[in-house]
This record gives structure tokens, sequence and C-alpha cells, in this order.
């Protein structure tokens, strides 16, 4: 076999299988809505159709978009390695925390005030990966807990410094007062979200790419993640590549906070203002098995889904988090082995591969 | 300070910890059990936190202790899941774990709106039962004695599960096969034993328990389902596993621990309203960091003295 057909027999076998997984879902959500709608139709076509139905549902759909595939990339990225750091929430919080201190400084009326705003979230982002990739690295503590446990800490610091001292005194609301323009992201599409956002999304996906199948980093960091012996063979410094792994990857959680924060959906600082999203990260990354040019894609269907089941709610009596449902079991069908038919003759001719998340295919 | 010490030495903060600790301490035990056959189990939080909503709905028409054996059921179920996904169809447990907490995360308001005719926030409509406290006469009044009254049924349970477990442990065949299969299944595989069949099983019996410490939350420590009422505890308690050295009775000091300082956030905003009620909740969580850290750092060492 050669290399160029086996890129393409994974590719096919890959996109099959993400086909499959949509399939289900919507399978899965048609029953729901059949079960528990009195009107079951109107609410399946709300869940299908309103999305598309207009400019500002699309801005609506492509916003999400870009927040789904930053945090489907800072999941790739510690899956990858093989390291289950679960903080991408908590660095949302802190990088929309410093790209908000930034938007309200005196340079949040400069042009300057977004890229500020971005690298500041980024550093902030990266420091708070690296915290539990360290006490794994030096102390051998689980990464799973510490990560969890820093998210908590960081969704209720963040929060009790918006409401008492970035929120206006006195007037009891829990978000800053509005950016300055510049300091908010452009519009693509004038009067809709379709802002900056997917354009940032879009190149840190070709980064994250680029890291990882075209460096030397990143080609340790796959076999660090695929086989953690050959690496340690091979001399290379397991610890550090860990450690450096979850310290980028907090950089783009970091980042999906900027992104929050300055685009046109927000234009400043709430409470809880991430709203659970960075979680759905996870998803992304498993349907796209860990590789980065997949999570645009699957951030693109998933995000059409999400924002179907939000329309869904408001304008039907199926609740939205219906899709929580959906989304467990897509993660439960893609990560176990349920094969379809032929599935097992292929698995057989590659053997040699890790079926294991984000196998590399090369 | 003088006031935190007479709050904290108070025999209504004894009350107040063993309230905190026992959800933590049965959900600790569930996910020791899964430990020790070697199936981490995250989806902690979530089976407490569908198990309280269960245990919810089933108090509005049945008696408390059915409720709180439908929570109980619905934890096993959970853990029975896992083992499906995890065991036959090879998924990795982590994933798996993490479905069922998204699971939880949706599925439950989804569950109570269902249930209530479109409330997704609290069961607040619901009249839902509640575990009683047990009362024993003759200890009442008496000083020091006195303070083993009044505590929920559970509390009682998860004392004795912890001596229960213990002994099913360390004292019976069931626990060596247990825990041999954790530390290296080739040899009970050997044996004759079936490896996967311990891993279901110790799965199933780590969701009753995290199942039971659900009910605890929702029919004791509140009376009633919010959601996310959980609020980390089931990390916590994998911290916990981890805290206590995979050890039974290192599970209850460890969730006795986080029990203490849960209770000191509960009371300290009543006497410390200048610090902001945001960081007085982080108070488990920074524990839960520093002690994992600690803790790690302190095996890692006794390991490279060995």
């Amino acid at each position: 076999m050669t290399a160029a057909s086996s890129r393409t027999a994974t590719l096919l076998r890959e996109t099959g299988r993400a086909l499959a997984a949509l399939a289900v879902a919507l399978v899965v959500a048609f029953l729901i809505v059949l079960a528990t709608s009195d009107e079951p139709a109107k609410a399946f076509s709300t869940f299908l159709m309103a999305p598309m139905s207009s400019n500002r549902t699309r801005g609506l759909w492509i916003d999400d978009v870009a927040k789904l595939t930053l945090t489907g990339l800072a999941f790739s990225l510690v899956f990858q390695a093989r390291q289950f750091a679960l903080g991408v929430q908590g660095q949302a919080y802190v990088g929309g925390l410093l790209a908000s201190l930034v938007a309200l400084s005196p340079l949040g009326v400069t042009p300057l005030a977004i890229p500020l705003g971005m690298l500041a979230a980024m550093a902030a982002g990266a420091a708070y990966g690296f915290v539990p990739g360290w006490a794994k690295a030096r102390f051998g503590a689980s990464e799973i807990v510490s990560s969890l446990m820093l998210n908590y800490i960081a969704i209720r610091v963040v929060n009790w410094i918006v409401r008492a001292h970035l929120a206006p005194p006195g007037t009891g609301q829990l978000n800053s007062p509005d950016f300055p323009p510049q300091a908010v992201f452009p519009a693509i599409v004038p009067g809709t979200r379709f802002d900056l956002g997917i354009a940032v999304a879009l190149v840190a996906t070709g980064l994250a790419w680029f890291a990882l199948y075209r460096t030397a980093w990143g080609l340790r960091l796959r076999l660090v993640g695929h086989n953690p012996g050959f690496a340690d063979y091979a001399g290379i410094p397991a610890r550090r590549i860990m450690v450096s792994a979850m310290t980028a990857s907090g950089a783009i959680g970091g980042l999906l906070g900027a992104v929050f924060v300055q685009g046109r959906a927000f234009g400043r600082i709430a409470i809880d203002f991430e709203g659970n999203l960075a979680f759905e990260g996870i998803l992304i990354a498993i349907v796209a098995r860990s590789r980065p040019l997949a999570v645009p894609v699957v951030a693109l269907a998933y995000g059409y889904l999400r924002q179907g089941a939000q329309l869904m709610g408001l304008r039907s009596d199926v609740p939205t988090e219906m899709l929580g449902v959906v989304q467990a079991l897509i993660i439960l069908l893609v990560a176990s082995s349920v094969r379809l038919p032929g599935r097992r003759w292929l698995g057989r001719l590659g053997r040699r591969r890790s079926p294991a998340v984000g196998a590399p295919a090369e | 300070m003088t006031e935190l010490l007479t709050a904290v030495l108070s025999a209504t903060f004894l009350v107040a910890v063993i309230r905190a600790t026992t959800p933590l301490l049965l959900a600790t035990l569930g996910g020791l059990v899964s430990d020790l056959s070697g199936a981490l189990n995250v989806a902690l939080e979530g089976m407490m936190l569908i198990a309280a909503l269960t245990a919810v709905i089933v108090s509005v028409h049945a008696p408390w202790w059915i409720a709180v054996l439908a929570g109980m059921g619905m934890g096993a179920l959970l853990g029975a899941l896992m083992g499906l996904f995890h065991l036959r169809l090879r998924a990795d447990i982590i994933l798996v774990g993490f479905a069922v907490n998204i699971l939880a995360a949706g599925g439950t308001p989804f569950a109570l709106s269902l249930a209530t005719g479109g409330d997704k926030g609290t069961s607040i409509n619901l009249v839902s039962g509640k575990i009683p406290a047990v009362h024993i006469p003759w200890v009442d009044g008496v000083p020091v004695l006195g303070l083993l009254s009044g505590h929920s049924l559970l509390s009682w349970v998860a004392a004795f599960a912890v001596f229960g477990l213990w002994y099913i442990l360390y004292r019976t065949p069931r626990g060596l096969w247990l825990r041999a299969v954790g530390e290296a299944p080739a040899a009970p595989q050997a044996a004759g034993v079936r490896v996967d069949a311990v891993r279901m099983w110790s799965l199933v019996a780590s969701g009753a328990l995290a199942g039971l410490g659900g009910a605890q939350l929702a029919m004791f420590n509140y009376v009633g389902f919010t959601r996310d009422m959980t609020a980390g505890r089931g990390f916590i308690a994998l911290g916990a596993v981890l805290l206590g050295a995979r050890h039974p009775v290192g599970a209850l000091l460890a969730a006795l621990l986080f029990g203490v300082f849960e209770a000191l956030s509960i009371v300290m905003p009543g006497l410390f309203g200048w610090i902001p009620g945001e960081l007085i909740q982080t108070i488990p969580f920074v524990v839960t960091v520093l002690a994992l850290i600690l803790f790690s750092a302190r095996t890692r060492r006794r390991e490279s003295a060995a």
C-alpha cells in the first residue's frame, strides 16, 4: 500500500465515520423531538432550517463555528499528546478577563487594542494551561483533576472581578461597560455577528496544523502521544513535550476567551460569558480525530446543529438542552468501535496503527 | 477570628461537616472501587447529577426509600453503560466518562423540563421527598454522645460502607481479584478470573455508590433538584480517591477534609461579609488542587526513595 492511497483510505474512512455520526445525531434528535414535542414537524424543521433562515442567524452560526473551532483545536493539541487536560473553560475565562482589561484600559481606544488583547489573553491562557502540566510533570498530580479544579476557580474569580470591579458601580449590572469600538472585532457582513473571529479561528487552525505536522516539536508531541515507549527510546523529553503541549493548548484556550469578549456577540465581558461552550470542544476534537484541519469542518457541522437547537428552544416546545443527549451519544459512538460493515477487515490492514484518539495517518 | 473559632467548634458545625461529607464520601468510595479495578471513573459528577434528579422525581410519587434506591439504581445503570462502551466496544474510559457528564449536564435540565412542564432551573414546583434524619433517643442531650444523633440515614450508610468496602477489598477473595485486576490484569486472568466481568461489576458498584451520593445531595443536603447542583463534587471526589492513597479509610479522611472546607465555605459568608462570596466558593477547589499536588509530591518522593 502506498502512502498516498493509505492516506486516501484513511480520509475516506474517517469521513464516513463522521458522516455516520452526523446521521445518528440527526436520527436521535428526530426521535427525541418526536417523543417530547406537541408539534414535532414544526420543531424539527426549525432545528434543521432555522440557522439558514436569515443573515442574522447565519451570523450566529458562524460565530459559534469560530468559537467551536478554537476549543476543538485546544482539545486536539492535548489529546494528540494523550493528555486529558480539560482546562479550556478556565483558560477562556482568564483569557477573556485579560482581553477585557486591555480593552478597558487607555490602550483600548488605539488600533493596537485587538492584537494586544489577543496576546494578553493567549499569555494568560498559556499560563493557566501550564499549571496542570507542570503539576503533572513535577509532582505526578493527575491533570484531569487539577485542570477541572482550575476551571471552577477561574469561573468564580473572573465572575467576582467582573461583578465587583468591572461593572459600573452601583448599577447592580453583571457585565462591564461596552468596549470602545476599536477593541471590538469589525463585522465581515455588516449588522451580523459574522466577524473577525472566524478569520482568527482559521489562522489558528493553520498554525496548529503546521506546528503538529511540519515541525520537530509536533513530531515529538505525536510520538509521545501515540507511542510513548518508542519516544522514550528515541530520547524525547516526554515531560517537557507534555507540558509544552498543555501550554500551547492553553494559549488557544485563552484566545477563545478573547474571541468571546471582543466579538460582536459581546463587545464587553459579562459573568458566565462562556456559557459552557468550551467543553463542546471535546466532541469536536474526538469527531475530528484530533486533526487540526478537520476541526473547522466538524465545527461547521456541529455549530449548525447547535444553532438549530438554540433556535428550536426559543421557537418551539423542545428545550435546547436536548442537544446534550445527542452530543453524549455522538461521543460514545465515535470513541468506541461500533463498526460499519467491512470496518473489521480494514482495521486488520491497518493493525499497526494505534486505534487511539487522534491516531496519526502517516 | 474568634467568631470563626466559636463557629467551627460548635456542634452545628460538626453537623454541617458530616452533611457536606456524606455525598462526597459516597462518591469517593465509588471512585475508589472503579479506580482499584483499573478504570478511572471521571463520570462520578454526571452520575451524581442524574441520580439526584432521578431520586427527586421518584420521591414525588413514592416513599423516600424507593427514591433513594431509584437514584442508586440509576447510578448503577450508568456504570453498566460505561462498562458496555468501555469493555465491549473498547472506547476510552475517560471519553466514555465525559460522555456521561455531558449527558448529565444537558439531559437533567431537559428531563426536568419534561417532568415539570417547562422548568429548567429547579424542581421547586415538585413536592419532593426527604431522607429522614436518625434520632437516637437515649443519646439526645448527653454531651459528646449527643453528637451522634440527627444525621442523615445515608451518613450512617456511608460510614458503614467504608468498613464494608475495606472488608470486601482486603478480607475476601473477590476483593483480592478486584485489586489484582487493577494492578496486573494478566495474573488474575491466568488464574481464571474473568477480568472484564470484574471491571464491569466494579463500574456498576461505582455508579451505585455515586448514585447514593446524588440522592443524599438532593434529598437531604438540599431538598429538591437544582441545575448543576453537584457543582464539581464528583471531580473533587476523584481527587479525594487519589488523596486517600486509594484506600477506603484514606477516602474517608480525604472526604472529611473536603467536607470541612465545604462546611467552612457555608458558614464563612455569615461571619465575613466583606469577603466576596465567589472567592469563598473557590475554597474547596483550591484545597483540592493544593492537596493533590502536595500528596502527589510526597508519593513520588517516597517512591523514588524506595
